[in-house]
Parts: C-alpha cells; structure tokens; sequence
C-alpha cells in the first residue's frame, strides 16, 4: 500500500464518514460543531508531537553513531547527519518536523535503508488494524452484555462475578495474559500459534493489496491463507479484547445501574414492563450514551495494550515497530510513531462524538 | 383552589433517600459502617489492605523471606518448581572400607586418592567445595592427614564409573539419579554419602529456578522492592506536581488555565504506556527515570481531578460567603478544598500506585526502563518468554505476582472510594 | 372485604436498610380506598407517603423492602403474589403518574413507543397498528394534538408530559390511579387545568384515584376523602368536608392551620413547633408527642391505634375515649 492509502486510512474513513453524516444531517449547527471538534483536536497531536521532538533533542546521545555501531566512521556519521538535517539549528528541524506533521508524510527513517516512515509505517499499520479492531469487538460485546447482566442482577452473585472479572482482568499485565494464553493453548494443547501474522510458507502464496491479511485473503480467494491468518489472530484478539472488557464491564454496569435507578425506569416498571426489557430494552439503551464516551476514551488503553500485545505475539505492528525503533534509536520514527498514534486518538474520539450525537436525540449544538 | 401552594415548587425536597449525611460522620465510624453497609466489599477492602501490608513488609525486608540474594546462581538452570537437584554423590567399590569422603584422606605425603568425576557437570564443584571443608576441618586434627583430592574429569558417567571399577581412582562424584540409573551395570560399586555439604538448596526451589540458576521465588520477593518503590515513588511524584498545578490552575485561571489544561488533557487522553516508552527511551535505562517517566503520565490525574474540585467548591455559596467577608486564600484552600480534595486525592493515589506497577512492569517487559541487572517482574516475564517451550514457572509467577500486588492496591482505591465518596448514595 | 373497598391495605410495614440500620418507613399503616373515589393522602415530605405508593405495587427495589402487612387489592393479596407476577398488575390494573414529568419518560423514546410498549405488553396480540390508533385516541381525548406523538418526551412541556404520564395510566383501563404529586413540578396555571382534566377523566373513566400531595390545597380541591400521614404513621381518615371542618388529631389541626389561605388574608400563619422526628430514631409512643401542645404521660410511652372517632373519621390520639377505649379493651384481652 502506498502513503497516500495509509493517509486514507488513518484520517481518510472517519473523515467520510463525518462528511457523509454532515450532508445527510445538513444542519448548520452540527457543521460548526464537527469542524470546532476537529479543530480542537488540532493541539492535542501538535502538543503531543512537540513534546516527544523535545525530549529527543534535549537527551544526549548521537543517534546516527549508534545507529550504525563501532563500525561507524565520524566522516560517514557526519555524512548521514548532514544528510538527515540533524546539524540544522534545532529551530529548523522543529519546522521541518511540523511540516512532516502536517503533510502526514514524516520524513525518512534513521537507520536502515533510510526509507520514507510512511512507507514502513503503511506496512505496520494495517497489522494494528487488524488487531484491535476484532478485539474492540469482543471487549464490546464482553463488556456490554456482561455489565447489563450485572447491574441486572445488582448485589447478587453475579453481579459479584461480574464486578470481580473486572478489577482481576483491570489488574492483569497484559503481556502476562498474553504469555499464560501462548502457554496454554500454544505450548500445553499445540492449538493455536503463538506469533506472527500468518505462516511462513502460506504467507509467501498472500498477495499484498491492503496489507490486511484477512481481507487479502478474502479477496484473492486464497481460503488456506485466510485458515491461517484467522488461526494466528485469535490468541492476540483474545489478549487484547479480555483487557479492554473489563473495563468496558465496568463502565456498563455502572451507569446501567445509574440508569435503573432514574424515575423512567421506575415509571415504566410501573407500567407493567418487565425486568428484562427495563435492563436490555430502557436502561441499557440510556446508558449506552455515555458509555459510548466513556469507550471513546478507553482508546488509549487499547493502543497501549496493542503495543504490548504485539510484542508478545511478535505481531509485527505499530506498536513493535515503535519498540523496535526506539531501540535503535530511530528519532524520527519514533516521534512520527507518536504523531500517528496521537492523531488516531484524536480520531477515535471524534467520531465518538459524531456517534453520540447520533445516538441520542436530545443532543443540540 | 382555595388555597396556594405550601412552598414554592424548587424548596421541595426530593424523595429522601434514608441515609446518614456522611459528611457529619467521623472517618473511624465511616469506616465501620462500611462493614454493615458494603456488604461483601468490606471483605474486598480487608483483604486489600492485608495484602497491602504484607507486599509492604517484604519491600522493606525482602532479605528476610527470601532464601537466596535475586542474584544469585544457587542451582541448577530450569529445575522446576518442587523438583529436588541432583544430589553428587560419592560411589566406591564394595571392596573399599571407607563410606565417607574423609575417609579418604591420607597421611600427609601419602599419593592423594584420584576421584573421577563427569566434565562440566556440577559434581567437580560439589566435589571441591566438601573436600576443601574437610581439609580446613582435619587440618587440626593430630594424624595429620591429609585430603585434597587428584580429580580425574571423564567424558561421561560410564567412563568415569568404569575408571573407579578399573581401581584407576578410589572413587567416583556422580549425580545420585545417574548412578541409580547405571547400578545395574556395576555391580561392584556402591552409594557413599552425598556432597551437599548441607547446602539449603537439596531441598529443591519452592517455584523452580530460572535459565541461569536463579530461585525464581527469591527474585520475586526481592523484586516486591522495586515494584513498590517505582509505584510509591510515580505516584508521589505527580501528586506533588499534579496537586498544586490544579489548585494554582483554578486559582489563577485565564489564559494559564487555559493552557495548563490543554496540555494536561493531551496528556491525558494519549496512551501512558507508549509516552513513557519514549520517555524512558530517551533517558536511558535506571529505575529513577522510570520513575519519572510514569510520574508524567499521572500529573494530569491529579491536575484535573484537584482542578475540577476546587472550581467547584470555588463557586460554592459557603465559600463565596467567605470570601466576601475578607477569608484569605489560604484559609479557603485550607478550609474548604482541601477537605474535599483529600479523600479524592487518596483513592487516586492507591488506585495510581496498582497502574503505575503495572506500567513499571510493562515497561520492563518491553526492556525499556531497567537495568537488566535489577531484580523485576517485567524483566523476568521477558526472560521467561524466550523459555516459554521448557519452563512455564518462569512465565507463570511473576505474572501472577504483578497481579497480586495491583489487584490489591486497586480493591483498596475501590473500597476508599465506596467509605469516602459521599456522593455515593444507595437507592 | 366489603365490595365497594377497591384496595385494602393491612398493618404495612415498608423497611428501609440504611447506614444507619433499619427505618421503618411505613409503620404498621391501614388504609382502605373506595371503589370510584378520589382518596387524598397527604403530609410533609418524608413522612413515608410516596413509599406507600410504591408499595401499593410492590414496586420497591435495592434497600426498601415490604416486611410485614397485607395488601387486598380487588379480591386478591398481593403480597402472596410471586413478585414476578406483579408486572401483570402494575399498569393493567393500577396506573401510576409520578412527580416530575420530566424525569418520568424515557428520554430515547418517541411518545407514541411509550404509549404502544404499554399496551403491547400486557395485550401482546394488540397489532402495531391497532396500538397506535388507540394511543392516538387517547393522546387526543387529553388535549394533545396527534402529530406530536411522534416527538420525544424534550420537545414537550411539562404539563403536556404530565398528561402523557396519565395517558399511560389510562391506556390499559387502570381501575387504580396512583398519583404521586402529580402537580408539584407544574406552575399553578397549568396545575389548576391539569387538577380539572384529572377529575373530569375520574368521572368519564370511573377511576379510583390515590392522590398523593403534600398540598392541602389540591386535596380540598379534588378529593372526596383525606388520609393524613405523619413519620410513617397513619394519622387521620376521613371525608373532606368533615376533616376539614373538624380535624380531629392535633397534627392534622396544625397542619390545616399552617397553610395559607387567601380568606384568611393577613392573619398570621401559625408554625408547628419542632420538627417532623429522626426515623431512624423515631421518638416512643406517638410519633407526634415531642411536638403535639396536648401532649399527655400516656402519648410518650404507647402507640395510639387509629380509631373511629366520628361517623366515618378515624384518628390515632390518646385524646379520645374512644381510642382509650381500644386500649382497655386490649388490656382485657
């Protein structure tokens, strides 16, 4: 996939689909609305990009000379710095840095074959992608259902079970998690692989167009691959999704049980409704309004599992690329690892606020 | 209608909810009528806090729980959890009077005896280590004999067996399970004593040891210190950073706060884990910026929470009250935020020393942060990994231990919040 | 039970458990409604009215709890009802309007779904076009035009929800209308034409009406018979006409004095002494003694039981023989 797909991905979908619901909604205040939510998630990633170009200019540490290692002659890493625009006055990187920012397309790599960031990142990203989209999935529907079922059953056994799955699965070390499950069902039962995206050997029948394996697969028809990169995922989606459910169980029990206890509920109780229909049908469908927001802010969990996940898994991701990168001491990739993924949160929870609005009809602007 | 309303519609009180106002109640009976009230959360917080206290004995004294420094290498490498470690043993021929190693010694000047022993193995160790406690021991003693062995290193056990049937040595340090294995085979050799030397780890390791010897149960407890001091240590960090940029944020507002606010919410709503991955990065590896790269991540924890608050109590009728009959700041901040703000303060506390943990350990795991030398959780998870076909004790302890502790520190911000937060009322 | 007694509620007893340990909230309470009358049931806030009409439901849910008491509502009790059985009761049989009409509809749903639920959930074959035109039917006869059933419960007035409110009362036939301070969100123009439609409907629907309200005022206007509560207990039933004339209970004769009244015109308001008492502590004897200007020994040490003091008016204070007689009695006994 080329940079400019990798653009269309990050901000490319969200943006269509704003678009889309702008002209169909059509009414002046929502349009302002979107565009002060857009602009007002501007300074987040300016900040965030700004803050981490800052702390990898301050620390000591020549990044080229340890880059290329004791093999390193001071003419070739003067070379590659004078190359690479790390003599300029920090002022102009600051300014080219921006640039890159803006223009999403964040420069060349430090080490290596000095390939465009971009580039790199637009094989990592879709691995991500692939990632935390199913294992949002299953933490939604882990934690909606299984908060409703808790807060309907307020102070009962299951409401206990359900409260103790959250704070053990919310004090579990992902990465632990992670390793117990290889172990388990990896090394112990020999179900399921316990790295990488898909099988070597089937992996070299794949032909790349979106660099989203399982819609690779799919669309070239390639049904052993698609065995494969569904065998592969499981574990990780697993890891990953188990985490971010306990919290959404959380979020869900609580405010449905905020909800249960609002005059409607007991009015419509009143009226003869039956339990399950106040908990699934009345409260729960109140309550997923702010729980919509509250997910939206779970986003920054779920990056930082998925950078920890794909380490264990060896998914080769954003989030391993950044490990990777920082050990070498690739600057530039690590800040534009950054800026994207700043910029992804931004994203998220925009649309969060599109779906909010959406969802509940009192919401004016 | 012959008569008006009794009160004007907003003067109507809500449907009383029957409760105490726990703002009257002192801290000691809150905490006791949380028992009757909380129902099984009173059992979350005790067994919390008992926990709490006990992974805060072993930081401060891991030496006394632990049987072995983190350090070091005590046994054989990868021996599971409950297995004992091959045991030498000294095998003579069933001719030989002597049944001991000190048997063996002879009168100073006398050829010393030859013992064959398996090369690399442990056993030349063992070997050395009691004939060396033997010599110290008959060095007083008035026959004046003499020890100090000629060792003879054989390729393999049989080699060496067969050298001691061959009457090359007088003896032969094997493994007792190799011997037992072999005995068949010779049947003119028997089993003397056993070389422990009375060492503790004949016993075996309570959770097994790890690729390079190590007791894994020992680098847990010892690594409770650093877990601990990286928790404590963030936390209290961004408290005293984070505390007063929210007051000073609220007091002075304009443009300040306005700022002050957006980074903090930036910082805020960005993955902590991934912020401090290139904080610690950048800093380079020692515990104390991996202290300060978590204590960033929780500033804006407290920043906002203290903020919120004190706008709030701001604009309160009581203090609004105070101020216009000349309260200084001072005495506002004193009597009327920070009463409110503490309790907040201590349940955001706790439940930031379980994440804080957790992100140390993340961290770690990644192998960011720490020294690889320091005795940590996350660190040995990493190492555990790379052995995760042989040695699922490696794996499975720390992990568990990382949950232990955090699962402790956050039941007890959760049942601080249930005993502080007035505002939590039961319908 | 007598036919014309439509609810017959028998020693009640509502517990809540709270930090501070067990509150009654409803005290042994006894209380009949009549087939086609408008009962009035009044006294300050607190003192335990709305949760007896939550009870009336069993519609009590986390900390309250029915402990003891009968509850006759129609030739059956149902407190021996399994409590899953109550939904059939709750909205077919007995309606119930809440205070604030703001709170009380579910704010993501259209008018007309609360109105179709109700009826589709007890009359499941009801098809979805014939629940609509009855709720359109219903929604017009209250005095809202139809096409506005399709907004949500934001878009209305608080006096246009109120009468939603009672539309989903009436959409099922309640024979029992709970109304729990029906009026005390609106202003007083719109509570007067909301106070009017109620009882034009009570005539038109046949209904029984429990009103709820610390208003004294709505209970003249409305009622037919009063029934004063004070800390959890029953203190006086009666007519109207007869309370109003000759409240027999000292709380009842403060109560009636403590509100204004335009006739009165500038004659100074009387205030009761005290406060309503503490439940978790409720104070020995008649809950009223710390504050009653009759109090007597007697009134500090035994609960008075509520007795037939004139006709049809019932009271429970020492003060009367016929209430001293009752305790003889019991003495014998």
């Amino acid at each position: 996939m080329s940079p400019i797909g990798f653009v269309a991905l990050i901000i490319g979908i969200p943006a269509l689909v704003l678009l889309g619901y702008v002209l169909i909604t059509g009414s002046t205040g929502l349009r302002r609305y979107i565009l002060t939510r857009i602009v007002l998630t501007l300074p987040m990633v300016l900040i965030l990009g700004s803050l981490v170009f800052l702390i990898m200019r301050v620390v000591p540490g020549d990044p080229v000379s340890s880059a290329l290692g004791p093999k390193g002659t001071p003419e070739m890493i003067q070379h590659i710095r004078e190359q690479l625009g790390l003599n300029d006055p920090i002022i102009v990187q600051y300014g080219r840095f921006l640039g890159h920012m803006f223009t999403l397309n964040f420069g060349n790599s430090l080490v290596g074959g000095h390939r465009p960031i971009a580039d790199e990142m637009s094989e990592r990203f879709p691995a991500t992608l692939e990632l935390i989209v199913p294992a949002s999935v299953l933490a939604l529907l882990i934690g909606i259902f299984g908060g409703a079922h808790a807060a309907s059953r307020r102070k009962g056994p299951v409401d206990y079970a359900w409260r103790i799955y959250a704070v053990v699965i919310y004090s579990l070390p992902i990465f632990w998690l992670g390793l117990m499950l290889q172990l388990l069902f990896g090394v112990k039962l020999g179900w399921l692989p316990i790295s990488g995206r898909i099988d070597p050997i089937i992996g070299t029948t794949l032909v790349h167009r979106t660099n989203i394996y399982t819609i690779d697969s799919i669309i070239s028809g390639n049904w052993l691959a698609l065995k494969s990169v569904l065998q592969h995922l499981v574990l990780p989606t697993i890891t990953l999704g188990l985490i971010l459910s306990g919290i959404f169980v959380r979020l869900t029990r609580i405010n449905v049980i905020e909800t249960l206890s609002m005059d409607y509920i007991s009015a419509a109780r009143a009226r003869g409704i039956r339990e399950r229909v106040l908990v699934y049908g009345h409260a729960l469908k109140n309550a997923l309004i702010p729980i919509i927001t509250l997910i939206g802010l779970q986003v920054a969990i779920l990056l930082a599992g998925a950078v920890l996940t794909e380490t264990v898994f060896s998914w080769p991701g954003m989030g391993s690329y950044l490990v990777e990168r920082i050990s070498q001491r690739d600057y530039n990739a690590v800040q534009s690892v950054i800026v994207v993924f700043a910029l992804l949160v931004a994203m998220i929870s925009l649309a969060v606020d599109v779906i909010y609005s959406l969802v509940d009809p009192r919401v004016r602007y | 209608m012959t008569a008006l309303q009794e009160r004007p519609p907003e003067d109507i009180p809500e449907e009383i909810t029957w409760e105490v106002e726990l703002q009257k109640v002192g801290i000691v009976r809150r905490i006791l009528n949380a028992r009757k009230w909380y129902g099984a959360d009173w059992w979350f917080v005790a067994i919390s806090s008992v926990l709490v206290a006990i992974f805060i004995i072993i930081a401060v004294f891991p030496s006394l729980f632990a049987p072995y420094k983190p350090d070091a290498l005590v046994g054989p490498s990868f021996l599971a959890p409950g297995a004992y470690p091959p045991v030498p043993v000294l095998v003579l021929p069933n001719i030989s009077s002597a049944n001991t190693l000190k048997d063996l010694a002879v009168p100073a000047g006398q050829p010393r005896p030859g013992i064959s022993v398996v090369q690399g193995g442990n056993t030349a160790g063992a070997l050395n280590d009691a004939a060396k406690e033997i010599d110290n021991q008959i060095k007083t003693e008035p026959e004046g004999l003499r020890l100090r062995p000629n060792i003879d290193r054989y390729a393999s056990v049989e080699e060496a067996l067969q050298a001691v049937v061959d009457g090359k040595d007088a003896a032969a340090v094997v493994e007792s399970d190799e011997f037992a294995a072999l005995k068949a085979q010779y049947p003119t050799l028997r089993q003397g004593e056993s070389l422990t030397g009375g060492s503790k780890t004949a016993g075996g390791f309570l959770l097994g040891t790890n690729d390079i010897g190590q007791d894994v149960w020992s680098r847990l407890l010892w690594g409770t210190r650093v877990a601990l001091i990286i928790g404590f240590s963030a936390s209290i960090l961004s408290l005293i950073i984070g505390v007063p940029l929210g007051l000073m944020a609220a007091f002075i507002g304009g443009s300040f706060d306005r700022l002050l606010s957006l980074v903090m919410d930036s910082l805020y709503a960005f993955p902590g884990l991934i912020l401090a991955i290139a904080i610690t990065a950048v800093l380079g590896p020692s515990i104390v910026n991996v202290i300060v790269a978590i204590a960033v991540l929780y500033i804006p924890t407290y920043y906002r929470m203290v903020r919120g608050q004190a706008l709030s109590v701001k604009e309160d009728v009581y203090v609004e009250a105070a101020r216009s009959i000349g309260a200084r700041s001072r005495e506002i901040l004193q009597r009327y935020i920070f009463p409110n703000v503490i309790p907040s303060v201590a349940i955001i506390f706790s439940v930031n020393v379980a994440d804080a943990i957790l992100t140390g350990a993340g961290l770690a795991f990644l192998g960011l942060g720490l020294p690889p030398t320091v005795p940590d959780w996350g660190i040995d998870l990493a190492r555990g990994q790379r052995f995760i076909q042989n040695a699922w004790w490696m794996i499975t302890f720390p992990g568990l231990t990382i949950l232990l502790v955090v699962l402790a520190f956050t039941l007890m911000g959760e049942g601080l919040m249930e005993i502080f937060n007035p505002k939590l009322r039961e319908r | 039970m007598p036919e014309d007694i439509l609810y017959s509620i028998r020693n009640l007893v509502v517990e809540y458990t709270t930090r501070a340990g067990a509150v009654k909230a409803v005290d042994d309470v006894s209380l009949d409604i009549r087939r086609g009358e408008i009962l009035g049931l009044v006294g300050e806030s607190g003192c335990g009215k709305s949760t007896l009409g939550k009870a009336l439901m069993r519609l009590h849910t986390g900390p309250a709890k029915i402990t003891e008491g009968e509850l006759w509502f129609d030739g059956r009790d149902l407190m021996t009802l399994p409590i899953e059985e109550m939904p059939e009761i709750r909205g077919a049989e007995i309606g119930m309007v809440f205070q604030d009409p703001m709170t009380s509809l579910n704010p993501v749903q259209r008018i007309i779904e609360h109105l179709t639920e109700t009826i589709q959930t007890h009359e499941p074959e009801v098809s979805d076009k014939d629940a609509r035109k009855r709720s359109e039917e219903l929604i017009e006869r209250l005095g809202i035009r139809k096409e506005r059933i399709t907004e949500y419960p934001h878009q209305m007035s608080g006096g246009m929800r109120q009468r939603v409110m009672i539309s989903l009362a009436l959409s099922l036939r309640a024979k029992l209308v709970i109304a729990d301070e029906p009026t005390t969100s609106l202003d007083v123009i719109v509570e007067a034409k909301f106070l009017d439609l109620l009882k034009e409907l009570q005539k038109e629907f046949g209904l029984t009406i429990l009103l709820i309200t610390h208003n004294i005022g709505v209970v003249a206007e409305l009622a037919d018979r009063i029934a004063v509560m004070y800390a959890a207990k029953m203190m006086e039933v009666g007519n109207v006409d007869d309370v109003f004339a000759h409240p027999k209970h000292p709380y009842t004769q403060g109560l009636l004095r403590s509100v204004p009244n335009i006739l009165l015109d500038g004659a100074e308001l009387y205030k009761m002494a005290g406060a309503p008492p503490d439940l978790s502590h409720p104070p020995s004897g008649c809950r009223f003694h710390t504050r009653c200007p009759f109090v007597m020994d007697i009134c500090r040490e035994e609960v008075p039981p509520l007795e037939a003091i004139e006709g049809a008016q019932y009271a429970a204070c020492w003060l009367y023989p016929s209430v001293m007689a009752k305790r003889q009695e019991k003495d014998h006994a």
